[in-house]
Order: C-alpha cells, then structure tokens, then sequence
C-alpha cells in the first residue's frame, strides 16, 4: 500500500528531473528559444497538475495513507512482532516515531496519546539476597499533528517507580522534537530526537525485543535510549533506503569519573548528557541508513561522531574524539526472526587526561565493543497471540584499550564479557508481552540471572 | 543641532569630571590619613584590616602573639619549624599548654558549614571538632581562650582593638561609633579577619607541583607517579576516599578533603599536659571543647579530615601531634593493626594497648574497615616502605609555591607581598 502511494509523485518526480535536465544545454546552443519556453511553460502546468495530485492523496482519509505521508507506517509496528514478513521494515526504520496506535487523522490537528510499561523481576542464581523486582519504565507520550506535514513527537519517562532527591528512580524526558516533511520522501526534524543507531535505540518498547532486559551490547556500547538534542533530516526512497543524518549534541568528557564503576558498565551512559544543561561547545553528526529492498531483510547501520572534550578551561582531553559506528543485519522469514550486531566506539586523545586519574580504577577506555547473535522461532501464533522462544549469544568490553600509561601504573583492559539469553516471549496480543529468559556469562557467572518480565504498549 | 548635542555632551563631561575630581579628592585625604599609620599598606578595606589584624601582637594578653605567630604565612599558614612541640603554649606568659596542633588556615575558603547528611554523615565545619560553622565564627576562640592570645572577654580585645595603630581605618571602615558597642566592634573584628582569609589569594593559591601537573603544563617524576598511583588505588593506599584527587565536575582544583570525619584510633600523646590526668580524653565530634553532639556517642573519637596541601610542610602530625614526620603518620595508617606495639605503649603483658586515646566503650568507633587501615595482625600491610616512601614524594608536591625551574615548593612563594 505505501509503496503504490509513493511511486508515483516520486517517478513524476525523476521525470521532470529528467526532461528539466537538457534544457541548460539547449539554452547554451541558443536555438529554438521560443520553442523551448512554450516547452517550459508546460512543463510547469503538468509540475502544477502533479502537486495538486500528491495534496489530494494526501488529503484521503485511508488510514493508510497518513501513515505513508507521515512516513512512519508506525501504527502497523506493534503488530509486527506478531506478523512478521509482511511489516519487517516498520521495526527498523531509522529516524522512525514511537509506536502509535491510534491513526492519525489528517483533517484537523490531532493529537494521538501513547506509551508503554515494563516491569521485571530478577534473580541471580549466586545471590539469592539480590533478588529484586522493578517497576522499570512507565512511558507516555503525545504526537500532536499542527497539520499534515508538521507534527511534535514526545516522550516522557518514569524509570523505578518513584522519582525525588532521596529516591533511586529518575523522571526525564526522553524525546521531544519537531518534525516537519518536506516532501514525501524526506523531512526534517529539529529537538531532542533518538539517535538512529542500532537496532533497539529507536525501538525499545518491551514488545519490540525478546529478553526480559535490552541486551548489553545496546546499553553498555550503544547507551539505548540515546538521545540528543539538534536537527536531522530523514528521508526514504523507493527502493527501500530509509536514511537520516544531522548534527546534535554529543557526550561531555570532562564528567568522566575514574573513581567510580560507572565508565565501566557503559562508558557512553556514564558523560552523555541527555540535553540537561548540556555543555555544546562541540557538535557531533551522525548518519545512518537501513535498506530493506527485500521483504523481511533490513541491513543497516550507521556512525556517530564528534570531540567530546566540549572545550573545558583547562581540561586535558579537549581534542578527544569519539566516534562510533554499527552495523546490523535482521531477517524475518516465516516463523524465523535472526538478527545481528556489531558495535565499535573509540575515544582519541585520553592519554594525559589518565595521566591524572592514574591508580584509580576506571580511567577513561580507548576504544569499547560489542556484538551478538539472535535467534527466535515464533513457535505459535493464533489471533494476535504468540510464543517465540529465543536465544541470544553476546559478547561486549567497555575497555578492550587504554592509551598507554607509563612505568606499568595504567589499569588492564577489560576481560571481554560474553553471555548466553535464552528465553521466551509469550504475547498476549501484539500489545502486551510476558517474558521469561535466563541469562549465564561464560566466566562471570556471579551475573547469572533468572528473569521475569512484563511488558506492554498502547 | 549637532553643535547643541556636543556642547550638553561635553557640559555633562565636565559635571562628570568636576564629581570624580571631588570624589578623588576624598579619597586622597583618606590616603593621607592612611599614611599616618605605622601599617604601609592602605586599609581601605575590610580584607585589609583582617590582614592588620592578623598580624597585630598587641591584640593578645601576653602582647607577643598574634595569629601568625601559630599560623606562619610563610610556613603554610600553621607552625613554623622553630619549634616540634605537639601543642604550641599560650597565654599571658607563654606557659598554658595547646590541646590540639596547629592546623594551616590554607583552603578553608572552600569549607562548608557543620551538618549532617541525609545518611547521618557528619560534615564541614571549622575547628578539628567542627564547632564553627564559618571562619567568621572561627575566629572568637583563639582570640579569647586562655592557651592562646588569652584576651578572655570581648571587651578586652576590643580595647587592645582600639589602642592599635590602625583604628582610626577600622572606624574609618565600620563607623565612628564602632567601638562603642563592645560585641559589635568584636564581631566587626571576626568578620574583617574572615574577610582576609577568604580574599586574600596567599592562603588559596593553587601553585602546587600537582596544580601544574593538573593542568598538563609539569610531567611528575617517576616516583611522584608512582606514589599518585598508590594514593588512588582502592587496594593500596586509597587515600583519595577522603582526600580527593580529582577535579570537581565543574573543573574545580581538588582540596584533598571531602569534609568529613575520621576515627583513627591514634596513640596518646603524653607530650599533651591535659593528658597527664588519665580521666581526660579529647573525643573531637562529642567533646570536650564541642558539647551539642555530646549524645552522639557513635561520633566519639572523630576528627575533622584536612586538607593534604601542604602536608608535607609540617612538624607535627594529626589533631594531638602524636607523630613528628610525614613518613611516621603514614607509617600509622599502613601498620596500626598489623604491627600496633609501634605505636602504642604494651601493658604488663606485653600487649600492646590500642586507641588508647579513647575510653574502652569508644574503641568499636575506630574505622577498622577502610583501606589502608583495614588489617588483621598478621597480615601484610598494603604498603611496603618503598612504596611509603614513594606515596611521601608525591604528597610534596601538593606544597604550595612550586617553580619548575629548581623544581623545588615554598609556600612562602605564594604570599602577596
């Protein structure tokens, strides 16, 4: 359905491109003058006649249709973990909104309300006395369409339950952006936006992964959900490249703490800055792009870079660089969903700033990684329910590297953690998921954990 | 029209210079009084009467001792090295022994008033016990206290007060009629000394061999690393847990204090009078010169954390000197449980009498937990003696007044003159 709605302005499109194309030269050649105004002049009037053509489409009130203008297909997205092939793409647009149920009605402003929920449980199997339960996330947001073209996308979030000075939980806002489409095919967006990086980034709603918990190489490398504040432009084309880049805020160096474990477990998730007060001297870009030319393959990736010394006085990594890249493959074929990721980030320029942090236990890493594997098999299906047992192997170090340190008084590089997931997620409807998994390190097995979870969207 | 506009603009250039003019002139003959006084410098200011006043020995009973007497600009602000004594005397005659070593006035800008964190922690304050909760409240006891400049009552500094050589600029400063009122002249003195310590960048300076080494502008020697390493690292000396390293996440330089409180469990020092009677025990946090935390007997035993700028400058050790070289104090921290009979007298058994600073009941408040201090007898202590000696040359390079050309420390290189 979406693909017929935007073949045709787009193939208008290169054709006027086309027959525009020689006019320069003929120009030059100065013959035929008025011959080729009278082909202009029509030329115009059939441009005119086509953008009368695409407003009307747009203006139908197939609820089909204001997806496609909006290019989001996101109301077909919570159904695509339950029917696989036939909306793979939604999953994975790069640059796509949150999941929203409710159709957008294009006539007049409309405001659609959404969100999701997901506690767990969690037992180690070392450690029985760290058993603990959770209210993780409880997620709403509003869509609110001033008009066809031009929407504001939000998103709010409660992460363990109670947020205050002498509590644990946190209350933030997790994107808050504008976004306004140019043309059918590519738009802007301008605010505190997700960066399209990654698999899960821009998909974490629990029924949109398998596992009680995101998987560790897109918290701990990639710091799912990652959000930063600046401008980017999206776009798709209609062999199946769904496309962004733009230029945003970036992490802040100088928060890096050496005493503390946090670097450790996420080296990203320890300086970004999530648009609070952040320090901006220094921009970052990123670009990304996800193909899914054949139905049921989405092949992607991207890259996020930029200095992050954010020019401190007096701060010795103010040259230091990060940039990051991923890639990812996912194949959904019939009951099968396989999917995999590779991550890399690097960090230039920390070695004098270790200098000063030398005999403290997290000096800030070089270079950090991550990768896995993943399989499900949608065992049943029946009327919007399903079983999919899954398994997942993962490996990731948040300090595979340090620059060197002189006299053998730097830190060792990590130990690379590799665990095994495996699990099932039973859906009640595509909305609404219960999970189940057990996770086992290959030598760290005081993380081993045995977890519960429920999850659901609306 | 533009002529008009010049001539009112120069007419009020004029009006401007006539009213500065008269201004300056007010001002010279404010000079020209200042100058009358035996002080060279302009006391303008309240800083600078805090400076006068911080110098002035006339301002005690004994008329030879005035705060830098104790607190040497040119020895960091605490004891100079005339004397090893663990507590200096005071008095009208010199002869009222001291309870508690001099600590330096450096950084104590930074400090922040006494409190009690949300987890019960206990927190700034001035004073080894904290009693003060500003410099401006520091300041009364050691202008009164009988072991010290022994004025014994408001009104007897303050009568010094006016009989010195610049209290015509101090009521030139605070009014005609200050010294009318006894307690308010008296606390107008607090606040001018209070203003000196936090203005004047002689007791702040930030020019340590470690501030250059912070701002990458000095490499530290192979053993200055080397001992940086083994105060950071959590297994060895981890001496950064109450004595900050790093930069704050504004940027700011590290004090080496986190503000807080410690029980060390410290030997007796007989060299103290008060401790010849056994029944006295100096408790810090619970008394006995602080009585408002008195019930919180958890607290009994603990002492303010200083800052280590300028450690390497001293003579003598912790809140009742019980140690005379920087070498020995760590000595303390590496080896109090592992080999006590160094530190402790032996009773008639040979064994040798722990945290004998502190009443029986109070030995379970000693911290036994943290590293260094957290040994058993028979374990290895967390530093060896090479490893102290190295931690020792990096503590010299938090001395204030480094040059890089003799790469020597002087903190009497930092005073303004």
């Amino acid at each position: 359905m979406r693909a017929a709605f935007s073949i045709r302005p787009v193939a208008m499109a290169i054709t006027l491109a086309l027959a525009l194309g020689p006019l320069p030269t003929a120009y030059a050649a100065g013959n035929d003058e008025a011959a080729l105004r009278a082909e202009v002049a029509e030329l115009r009037a059939q441009l005119i006649e086509l953008k009368h053509e695409v407003q009307q489409m747009h203006a139908a009130p197939a609820a089909a249709a204001a997806a496609a203008a909006t290019a989001t297909t996101a109301s077909t997205a919570p159904a695509s973990a339950a029917t696989l092939p036939a909306n793979a793409d939604a999953a994975s647009l790069p640059g796509a909104a949150p999941m929203q149920s409710s159709i957008l009605n294009t006539a007049a402003s409309a405001t659609t309300l959404y969100g999701y929920g997901e506690m767990n449980y969690t037992r180690p199997t070392k450690d029985k006395s760290a058993t603990q339960a959770d209210l993780a996330r409880a997620v709403f947001g509003f869509i609110h369409a001033f008009d066809e073209n031009t929407r504001i996308v939000s998103e709010f979030e409660w992460e363990h339950a109670v947020a205050s000075a002498s509590d644990q939980g946190e209350a933030e806002v997790e994107q808050l952006y504008i976004e306004h489409q140019l043309q059918p095919n590519y738009g802007l967006r301008a605010g505190l936006m997700l960066i399209p990086l990654g698999l899960l980034n821009e998909h974490h709603e629990p029924t949109n992964y398998y596992g009680v918990y995101r998987n560790f190489v897109e918290t701990a490398i990639i710091p799912s959900t990652w959000r930063e504040g600046g401008v980017s432009i999206y776009g798709n084309t209609e062999f199946g490249l769904n496309w962004s880049a733009g230029v945003t805020t970036g992490p802040d160096l100088s928060k890096w703490d050496p005493t503390s474990p946090e670097g450790r477990e996420s080296p990203l998730g320890s300086i970004h800055q999530e648009l609070q007060l952040a320090k901006a001297r220094d921009p970052s870009v990123f670009a990304a792009a996800n193909w899914q030319g054949i139905p049921g393959l989405t092949v992607g990736g991207g890259i996020f870079t930029g200095k992050i010394g954010q020019g401190q006085p007096g701060f010795l990594a103010n040259h230091a660089r990060l940039l990051l890249g991923e890639g990812h493959v996912r194949w959904q074929t019939g009951p099968f969903d396989l999917s995999a990721l590779y991550t890399r980030g690097t960090i230039s320029d920390t070695e004098n700033l270790n200098l000063t942090f030398i005999g403290n236990p997290t000096p800030a890493p070089k270079a950090f990684w991550g990768g896995y594997v993943q399989g499900a098999w949608r065992a049943w299906e029946h009327d919007g329910a399903a079983i999919a047992p899954f398994v997942r192997y993962e490996e990731y170090n948040t300090a595979a590297s340090y620059e060197a340190i002189p006299l053998g008084l730097g830190v060792d590089p990590l130990v690379t953690s590799k665990l095994w997931t495996a699990g099932v997620n039973y859906w009640l409807n595509p909305n609404v998921v219960f999970k189940a998994d057990y996770q086992q390190f290959r030598s760290e097995s005081d993380r081993n954990r045995f977890d519960l979870g429920i999850g659901f969207q609306f | 029209m533009y002529l008009k506009v010049a001539v009112h603009a120069s007419m009020s250039r004029v009006i401007r210079c006539v009213f500065t003019g008269w201004v300056l002139a007010s001002c010279s003959v404010a000079l020209v009084h200042a100058d009358t006084a035996a002080v060279a410098v302009q006391l303008a200011t309240p800083s600078m009467l805090g400076k006068a006043i911080f110098f002035d020995e006339s301002l005690s009973a004994s008329g030879k001792t005035s705060c830098a007497t104790c607190h040497d600009p040119a020895h960091a602000h605490a004891h100079a090295q005339s004397n090893t004594l663990a507590v200096q005397s005071g008095g009208e005659f010199h002869d009222v022994p001291g309870f508690r070593a001099v600590p330096s006035l450096r950084y104590l800008n930074l400090g922040i008033a006494f409190h009690f964190e949300n987890d019960g922690t206990p927190i700034g304050g001035f004073n080894r016990d904290g009693r003060a909760n500003s410099l401006l409240e520091q300041a009364e006891r050691p202008l009164l206290a009988p072991h010290e400049m022994a004025n014994g009552t408001h009104a007897d500094a303050v009568a010094r007060l006016a009989n010195a050589s610049y209290a015509d600029d101090f009521r030139r400063v605070f009014g005609n009629s200050v010294f009318d009122d006894i307690d308010r002249a008296f606390f107008r003195m607090q606040f001018a000394l209070e203003k000196y310590e936090v203005t004047d960048p002689g007791f702040h300076p930030f020019d340590s061999k470690y501030d250059y080494f912070l701002a990458g502008k000095v490499k530290l020697s192979a053993q200055e690393l080397r001992g940086f390493s083994l105060f950071n690292r959590p297994d060895k000396g981890k001496c950064l847990g109450c004595h900050p390293s790093t930069r704050g996440s504004d940027g700011s330089s590290p004090v080496f204090t986190d503000y807080t409180y410690d029980n060390l469990g410290l030997p007796r020092n007989t060299a103290i009078a008060a401790n010849v009677d056994p029944a006295y025990y100096d408790l810090g946090l619970c008394g006995p010169f602080r009585t408002d935390l008195a019930e919180h007997t958890d607290l009994c035993g603990a002492f303010k954390v200083p800052t280590l700028r300028n450690v390497a400058t001293r003579q003598v050790f912790f809140h009742n000197g019980s140690f005379k070289t920087l070498t020995d104090a760590i000595r303390f921290y590496v080896r109090r449980d592992t080999n006590p009979e160094q530190f402790y007298p032996l009773d008639a058994n040979g064994i040798a009498q722990k945290f004998n600073d502190l009443p029986a009941e109070f030995h379970k408040n000693v911290n036994t937990s943290e590293v260094p201090y957290d040994r058993h007898p028979g374990e290895a202590p967390r530093l060896s003696e090479d490893e102290i000696a190295d931690l020792v040359v990096f503590l010299q390079t938090l001395t204030d007044g480094y040059d890089a050309l003799s790469n020597t420390a002087d903190p009497a290189r930092s005073l303004t003159k």
